[in-house]
This record gives structure tokens, sequence and C-alpha cells, in this order.
């Protein structure tokens, strides 16, 4: 039934290029889930996430220092290989330093004609960040303008930010399907759900959601649940270790990703300025922890989703060096260790030793099913 | 072998006074009733001062380095960090306070002194939670403002507006935590020596380039570190005036900080504080570092000249102007420090390797020791790229893997035998007879 | 003339005599606890093949991790320069060379006279060469030797992870435990230290010629990975484990031109 979604998932190239071919619009390559791509999108361009290919490589050494996380790197050697030697446009909304290296190398050593940096504020606490990070879309907007020749109207970004919300709310239903007792979607199948939506228009991505929504109401899986996890971390799209995981007796429910629901999670609310009310929806958004100050926001929504989707056991998974992640999973461990979700933590790098992690996932369902005796 | 004359500084003993006591007010302050607060470098330590003239602070990035030093403490402070379960990739510098504040320990003797309130900016990731989690920690207040605002070149109102408008607000917070009324004049004297110290820093190390240099890089480090304390404090601005009257003098004097210097060159990112001997085994070949853009430019303000040269940011003072209201100040303050040299690289490497070509070509230097640093994200950020850049435009370049704050990420053999090689490629033997013949 | 290079590396001690640019006798010995003691034995041994006695010998030079414990070296030159200055002895065409050794990579930028232009060290992450190479067979049961041989059977391209060794050695034991053929993983090990190679001489800039260097050169399995992840051709001087002391007894004869200095 996801069978769309895998194929795009694994074929993006080839759907970019067909897209570009049909459209006679430009991809453009986005550095991070910050990026406002409802405005590029109303430009007449089709925003993707840059994710990595999974493979080791030997390219990048030369200009990420290798301290910084391997994802950072899978993806610039991406365009070193040329992989995206379609994709004339990128852009970063700025989060965290390791992909921003990765952006800025890319635009030095990729051909590329449209590179933009958006000035992204970290403290989104601030209500000040709000008409800032207005009149940086506004900026965003304009250069956009610049490069396509063509105005963005007001009604094309309001339609975008509509389709926008739809995927999201749509991806949402799905979702809603995991809480009960025996989810008819598997972890991995939701994983590539939502990482498709990364290539495609969401145009095509809705169709294909409301396609299998109904046929998702009475799907029954030939499976049993076993142990409902929540994977929490940042950027993973790792589909070997989840059908691992999945193989062992437990069914991932719910995350908390940078790949995942962190996402898609909150719509664009319209109250009459849509460049305010799309900055709005990138401020209230569930943050990435580089922007999870002064106080912890990201704590309580992840306890929440927990609870909602009612978990047995939550999987750290952090990529390895990734600094925002490292200054929360202890903090998170025992906060939710505390409010009775016991966790496991697993490092990643763009290949991971499933071997050994088996073993370690094994023994965490082990425990998290003797706790489910008392 | 020496070419040219040698005298020790004579600034040396109250540098190192100045800044033993900046850590002993800070520790004593609450016995007449003051206030401390502990936060980033960056953090703008002008806007405190508006509380009162009992205002102490600690800044993490210079006490994480004075931890580092003392290596046996140091190596207690990372394992009680690792104990929490931190990552030993994370920041050094913060590594070591934060175990500084689990043992309760103080790098200058007695407990680790519990600061009334956090305050805090944010350019790098781990700014903003260093400070989340010592408030947290030690369930104490927390402000920070997010300066991450782009480069000063595409500086805009917008832009100056969402720094500014923080600022106005840590005031109300300021307030609304110590119980005490702001004073705006105390707020305008701490900008206006602030722009004196930091702009004065940059003239010292502008006179660097006379040949031979009056100082060294790891003499420097001893002297930049006050501009990292409180560089709003009018003793820093006048220790710098007079420093500054000191280095003047011993470039007319022809007065070197190493008499045999016969190779300049520059390093980059802090230095691994444990092994400075990495400079002492320059020397050995008669070379020194005469600064870096870390030196120059973590505290100094530099501006470009019309002539093309850089030099010091000419301050609003300078210029004539007044500073009459609160606003004003912060407008000044913001924009002084949004240009700060060591703010740039965050957004695009290549401005850090413009700004690092421009060193080489003005204090005449003959090569580039770039330290990677694997204890600070934010310094390294693009680092690979800034060696490309200059390797690209014919500068002799090395790279040397290191840590800040954790000595054991520093292997002092290969380091020594790397620069063995450099120097071998510069044709520089060394001074002292090591080798045989 | 005749001249000689030590080349005191962490594993093995190795010595040659050069008449007039002719390699006239050479030797290697293991470091052992004494270096000084092992270097000593060396030059001996090397004497010998050479059939001359010390006193023939116009200028020593050095190199290697220990090249300052080394007795009766005159001078000493870094491990940086000395292969630069034993690839551009064999290979004139050479502008890159990269050297392989136990536990060292490095990727030096030559110009046409062996003057070291750049170079790159293997940092922390990736570090060790040969020594993984060595592990690995241990664990696959074979000999350093037919580890590469056996790698060149395999034409499967098994993803290992080439950043972190430990990392790596994880999936070898995955790879074992499905029961994947030792061909496939021997290959597997050496594309990925070809890989950390390749990606650390990239931080110099590869350029025509690539000359290979030390005594990995020796693996085939090796050198076809290498050849693999840098896409261009490595030319391997004959006996490539001696090019550092080779090196070494090259610059020994431009010290005693420029007066022993």
């Amino acid at each position: 039934m996801f069978e769309q979604f895998f194929e795009w998932y694994e074929k993006r190239h080839d759907y970019a290029q067909g897209w570009m071919k049909k459209t006679g619009g430009e991809v453009v390559g986005c550095f991070c889930s910050y990026a406002p791509e409802e405005i590029i999108y109303a430009a007449g361009h089709l925003p993707v996430r840059m994710l990595g290919s999974h493979e080791p490589q030997d390219v990048t050494e030369a200009h990420i220092f290798g301290m910084f996380c391997p994802f950072c790197r899978d993806v610039l050697a991406q365009g070193l290989k040329g992989r995206y030697h379609y994709m004339k446009g990128i852009m970063i909304a700025q989060s965290c330093l390791h992909i921003r290296q990765s952006f800025t190398s890319w635009k030095k050593h990729v051909p590329v004609d449209f590179a933009y940096y958006l000035y992204m504020p970290n403290k989104v606490q601030t209500e000040h960040s709000r008409p800032y990070l207005k009149s940086e879309f506004e900026k965003f907007k304009t250069a956009l303008e610049e490069w396509t020749g063509k105005e963005i109207t007001e009604e094309a970004l309001r339609e975008s930010a509509e389709l926008h919300n739809e995927n999201r709310r749509l991806m949402h239903e799905v979702y809603e399907l995991r809480k009960g007792p025996n989810p008819a979607i598997t972890g991995l199948e939701a994983m590539v759900m939502v990482a498709s939506s990364f290539f495609v228009d969401k145009k095509d991505h809705n169709a294909e959601l409301k396609r299998i929504l109904p046929q998702l109401k009475d799907r029954q899986l030939d499976r049993e649940t076993g142990a409902r996890l929540m994977i929490v971390g940042s950027e993973d799209d790792d589909t070997d270790f989840v059908r691992m995981v999945e193989s062992v007796g437990a069914t991932i429910v719910v995350d908390e990703h940078c790949t995942g629901t962190r996402y898609f999670w909150n719509l664009t609310q319209f109250d009459g300025d849509i460049m305010q009310d799309l900055a709005n929806r990138y401020i209230d958004r569930p943050p990435c922890p580089t922007k999870d100050w002064e106080e912890r926001r990201r704590f309580p929504h992840i306890l929440q989703l927990a609870r909602d989707y009612n978990v047995d056991g939550v999987i750290l998974i952090q990529q390895k060096f990734c600094d925002p992640h490292e200054c929360d999973i202890p903090p998170l461990k025992e906060y939710l260790n505390a409010n009775g979700f016991p966790t496991l933590f697993l490092e990643f790098d763009v290949t991971v030793p499933l071997g050994p992690m088996r073993i370690r996932v094994e023994a965490f369902l082990e425990m998290v099913g003797e706790e489910e005796l008392f | 072998m020496g070419v040219y004359k040698s005298e020790p500084l004579k600034s040396w003993a109250k540098a190192k006074e100045l800044r033993l006591k900046y850590y002993k007010d800070y520790r004593e302050a609450h016995k007449k009733g003051g206030i401390r607060w502990t936060g980033g470098a960056w953090a703008f330590d002008a806007i405190p001062a508006g509380l009162g003239r009992d205002v102490y602070n600690i800044t993490g990035e210079p006490y994480g380095a004075s931890l580092a030093f003392d290596k046996p403490l140091s190596q207690e402070c990372m394992e009680a960090a690792e104990a929490k379960g931190w990552a030993r990739d994370l920041c050094s510098y913060m590594r070591n306070y934060w175990g500084s504040m689990y043992l309760n320990k103080y790098a200058f003797g007695g407990e680790y002194p519990t600061p009334d309130f956090c305050y805090q900016d944010h350019i790098c990731c781990s700014h903003g939670k260093w400070y989340q989690h010592v408030a947290e920690y030690k369930k104490i207040p927390y402000f920070c403002i997010d300066v991450s605002v782009g480069p000063y070149k595409d500086l805009d109102e917008d832009r100056l507006m969402f720094v500014v408008n923080q600022m106005h607000e840590a005031i109300e917070w300021l307030e609304k935590v110590t119980g005490r009324k702001y004073q705006d004049d105390l707020l305008i004297e701490a900008v206006e020596n602030e722009f004196r110290s930091t702009s004065t820093w940059a003239e010292i190390c502008l006179l660097n380039m006379a040949r031979p240099a009056p100082l060294d890089e790891k003499t420097m480090y001893s002297l930049y570190v006050h501009g990292t304390l409180a560089k709003h404090s009018k003793e820093v601005a006048d220790f710098y005036e007079e420093l500054r009257d000191e280095v003047q003098y011993r470039v007319e004097n022809n007065i070197a900080a190493l008499p045999n210097e016969r190779c300049r060159l520059m390093s980059d990112t802090q230095p691994p504080w444990g092994f400075l001997k990495v400079f002492r085994y320059l020397e050995q070949y008669g070379a020194l570092s005469v600064g870096s853009l870390y030196t120059f430019g973590l505290i100094g303000i530099w501006e470009t000249k019309p002539d093309g040269t850089w030099g010091p940011r000419t301050t609003p003072m300078q210029k004539g102007e007044k500073i009459t209201t609160r606003d004003q100040a912060l407008r000044l303050l913001a924009d002084w420090n949004l240009s700060k040299p060591e703010w740039q690289h965050f957004y695009d490497p290549d401005l850090k390797t413009e700004m690092m070509l421009q060193i080489v070509k003005q204090w005449q230097l003959d090569g580039v020791l770039l330290h990677l640093n694997r204890g600070c994200e934010g310094l390294s950020c693009g680092i690979m790229e800034n060696r490309l850049g200059i390797a690209e435009a014919g500068v002799p370049v090395m790279t040397f893997e290191g840590n800040m704050g954790d000595e054991r990420e520093f292997d002092e053999k290969s380091v020594m035998s790397r620069i063995d090689s450099f120097m071998e490629r510069l044709d520089l033997k060394m001074l002292e007879s090591k080798a045989r013949a | 003339m005749i001249t000689a290079g030590i080349d005191m590396g962490a594993k093995n001690i190795k010595t040659v005599i050069l008449r007039d640019g002719k390699m006239i006798g050479k030797s290697m010995i293991p470091t052992g606890f004494d270096q000084a003691e092992s270097a000593r034995k060396g030059l001996e041994a090397a004497l010998k093949a050479a059939g001359i006695e010390l006193s023939a010998i116009g200028h020593i030079t050095a190199t290697g991790a220990g090249r300052k414990s080394a007795p009766h070296a005159h001078s000493d030159i870094t491990e940086v320069g000395a292969d630069a200055k034993g690839a551009i002895f064999r290979v004139d065409s050479a502008r890159t060379v990269i050297d392989v050794g136990a536990e060292e990579g490095r990727g030096i930028k030559i110009d046409s006279n062996g003057k070291v232009l750049d170079f790159a060290v293997n940092e922390k992450c990736a570090a060790g060469a040969g020594s993984f190479a060595e592990s690995m067979s241990r664990a696959l049961e074979v000999t350093l030797a037919e580890f590469g041989e056996m790698s060149l059977k395999s034409d499967k391209h098994i993803p290992m992870n080439a950043q972190c060794t430990v990392f790596a050695e994880s999936e070898v034991v995955s790879l074992l435990h499905a029961q994947t053929p030792k061909e496939d993983i021997a290959r597997a090990v050496c594309d990925a230290i070809a890989s950390r190679i390749a990606a650390m001489a990239r931080r110099v800039g590869i350029e025509k010629n690539v000359a290979l260097i030390g005594g990995v050169a020796h693996n085939a399995g090796f050198v076809t990975s290498l050849k693999r992840a840098l896409d261009c051709d490595l030319i391997i001087p004959e006996e490539p484990e001696y090019m550092g002391a080779l090196g070494a007894a090259v610059v020994a004869g431009e010290r005693i031109d420029n007066g022993g200095k």
C-alpha cells in the first residue's frame, strides 16, 4: 500500500527531474527543516529537503572537518558527487552549525544559480522573533522573485500554505491510526511516508495520502505489534534500522525527530497577514534543540506524544557528534525515565552496525517487557 | 643567536593582578550585597553593569580555559561531566565549567560561587544550551540574547532591531529578577568603556605588524583575556591603554618578543590550553605566531580603513558622538558587536578566509597554523574551507588536531612532528642544536 | 659519493646506502624495544650488503618517528620531506605522494624537484591504516598477504563505514555472523582503508602522477581499492617500503654538497 512512497523516497532524483520537465520550474534544495517551503512552492519551484544516501564517502574531508556530524557530510557528498546536477537553487534557514557547512561548501563547489542563506532566529521564545522572521521571509521572497523573474502573489502564497497544511493534516490522520492497540501502519511505512514528502510536490503526496487513507482504516497487518516504541532524536531516515527494530518484536508507533513529526506537526494558522502567518508557523513548530531555550518546551511535547501514543519505551537516536542533541539527551533521558518511560540511547552514523544494535534493542525490549509485568 | 633585543613586558604583573582580582571579586560579591552573574564572554556585559557598581560576573569560556590549565582539576571536571552522561565531543569549555559546578570546586579556590542568574548571548549551537543547564541545575533565572542575525555586511534595520529589542527586554528582565532600578548612566559608561577597550585591543594587535613583533601570541593570550572577562569595565579599558603605550614604546625601540625572530606565522582558533609549549617549540626555529583572527577579533573590533588596510574601528566617541539615551547606547552596542570579526564566519567561511589573508598580507606572515579544535564547533566551523582558501592563495598552511580544553585529545608528539615537517617546508632548521653537527 | 638514509619507523628500521644514485645496500630490521641498538644492527647489515665500511659514508641522514635517536646520523629530516625526496628520485613524474604506513597515512603535494608544497596527515578520525588491516586479517584468520589477495577475488562492494575504525570493526563482526564470504569482507576492509586514505589525500589535491609508497603498497588488494577510490592510476616504485630511507639518503647527498648542513 505504501509502494508509491517508497518509490518516491528511493527514486527522488527521477521524480525531481520529471517534475522539472512537467512544470518548467526549478528544484530548490533546502538544508534544514526550518526552510519556508511554502514560499518556494508559491514561486513555482519544488522545495526538496536535502538528505544523504547512507553511503560511506571520501570526498568531504577536504571541506568539512571530521568532527562534524556524518549526516551533514553525507549531504555535501551528494553535491560533490554530482547527484543533484539538475538542481539550480539551494537555500538554508539557519539552525545548527553542522548542516550549514554543507550549504556553504555546496555553494562554493557545486554549480548553482541561486543560493540563499536565511537568518532564521534561534530565540523563537521571544515575541520579537515574529516580526523579525516575517522580515526575513519578505527578503527571501524578494530574492526568489528576482531569480525567477516573476512576482509571488499573495494568492499564490495562500494557496501554497493551504496545500502544505493539507499535507500536514493528512499525515496527522495517518499518525492518528497508530494510536490504537494494533496500528495499521508500521514505523517503517510511516518513516518513508514522511520522508517521501520532502521530495515531491505536495499535490502528488496529498493525492496519494487521500487514496490510501480509506484503505488504511480497515487495514489489518499480519504481524504482532509487540512493544510500542517511540524514536526521538536528530536527523534519522535510517530505514534499515527501523526495519530491524520492527523485526524483533516491536513497532514504532510515533516519533519526534527531524525527518519525522518535527517537520509537519504544526499547521499555519491564518490570521490575515500571510507572511506573518507563515513566520508564526515556523516560530511555533516543535523546536530543534538549538532553538529550545531558555525554557525547555520540547520535553513536555515529547512526553505528551509518548502518552498519547501509549508508548512502552523510547529510543533516543543521535547522529554522532550532533551537539544540539547531545545538549538535550542527558536531561531528556532523566525526564522521560522520571515520567515512567524507559529509554535506550543509540549513536548513529550514516551506516549503522545492525548486529550490535540488534543486541541492544533486544535487551531493551526484554527490559521493557519486564516492566509490563509490574 | 640573538638578533633583536628583548625585554619582559612591564604590564605583565598588572595583567595577572587584574585577572586574579576579577575572579576574587566574583567570589566575594555577596559579602557586600553585590550581584554575581554568569554567562558567555560575548554576552553584552555592559548591560548588567547598569544595575550598579557592584555587579560581578564570570564568563564561561575564560573560566573553562582556566580550568584547562589545571590539568588534574580539568580531568576531574571532564569525568564529572561524563558521569552525568554528557558526550565527549561537546564544547570542552562547557564540560569543564559544568564539571566545576557539579564538583562544587572553584578554579580559584573554594566552592563554586553560585551566580544569582545566568545571562548569555547565542550564536553557536551550544551557547543557549550551556546556561540553560546551569540555570536548571542551580535553579536560577536565565535570559539569553540571540545575535545570529547574519554577517555585518548584511546588517539592516530589521536585523539590528531584533537584537536591540532583545536587549531592551533583557533590561526589563534584569530589573525584575534583581529588584533593582536600572541606571542608564551606568549603561552608557559601560558601553563607552567597551568601545574603548575593544578598539584599543585592536590597536595593540596592529602594533604587532612591526618587525620584530613586540608581542608573541602566547603572551597575547594573557592580555586579551581581560577583554573576555570585563570589556565594559573602566579598569580593562584603562589597562589596555597603558598596555598599548608600552607596546608602542617597544615598537619604537625595536624590542622584540622573540630575539631571533626570522619566521612570522599566525595561528587559528583557541590554542590547546594545556599545551602552550607548542609556541615554545616554534621558537626553537626562530618562528613565532604574531596573532590570529581569534586573538585579534574575539574581542577586538576592527574596520577596513579607506586605504584598504585593517585597523581598529573608530569609536563613537572618536566620531564626536555623545550617547544620551538607553536606546542609543543599546543600538551602538549591538552594531559594534555585530561587526566583531569572530562573528562573521558563522555565516560563510569565505568571510573568514578573506580576513585571514588580509592579516597574512598586512602583518607580513610566512605561514598559517590551523588548530583543528575538536573542543569548539563554533570556531572550527568552516575551517577546512579556510584551509583550502589559504592554500589556494599560495600561503603555506598546516593543520593540527587538538582540543582547547580537553587535554586527552592532544597528541603532543604527532603535533611536534608536523611542525617539524612544516618548518622544513619553509626551509627553516632548528636554531638550538637538537640536530647534529 | 656514498650516503646513507635510515628510516626509524615505529615498526621497522629501514636503511639504504646510495652510491652515485644507485642503491648498493639495504636492510630492514624490526625496531624492537631498543631502537638505537636496532638501528646500529640495521646499518651494519646494510654496510655488509654493500661491501663497504662505515667510514666510506660521507653523510648519514635519519628520518622516521625515532630519527632523533639514530646513532651515527649526521642530520635528520621529517618523514614528509624524506617521502617527497624518495618518491621523486624514483618517479620523476610524481606530483602527489601517498605514503601508507602502519600507523600513519600521509598525502604530500610536491613539485618537480621534490619540494614539499603541501601535506596532510590522517587525523584522529579514520586513523590507522596498516594496523587496522592487520587486525582484520587476524579476525579472518589469514595472513596479511593472503588478506590482500583474497580481496582481489571479490567483485562485491559491501559498503563499510570508512569514518570510524571502531564502527568498521563492528560491521566486520556483523558480516562474519551473517556468513558473508571472507573474500567479500576482505575487499570491504581494503575499500574502507582506501577510502580513508583517498579522503585525506584529497585535502592536498590529487595531481598526476600519483606515487604510492610505504609497506602497504605491497598489498595488491589495497592498491586496487585505492586506485578505485581515487579513480586514477598509481605508480608504485620498486621497494616502496624503502622510499623514506632512500629519500633520506638523497637528502644526505644534498647536504654534503651544501657543506654538511
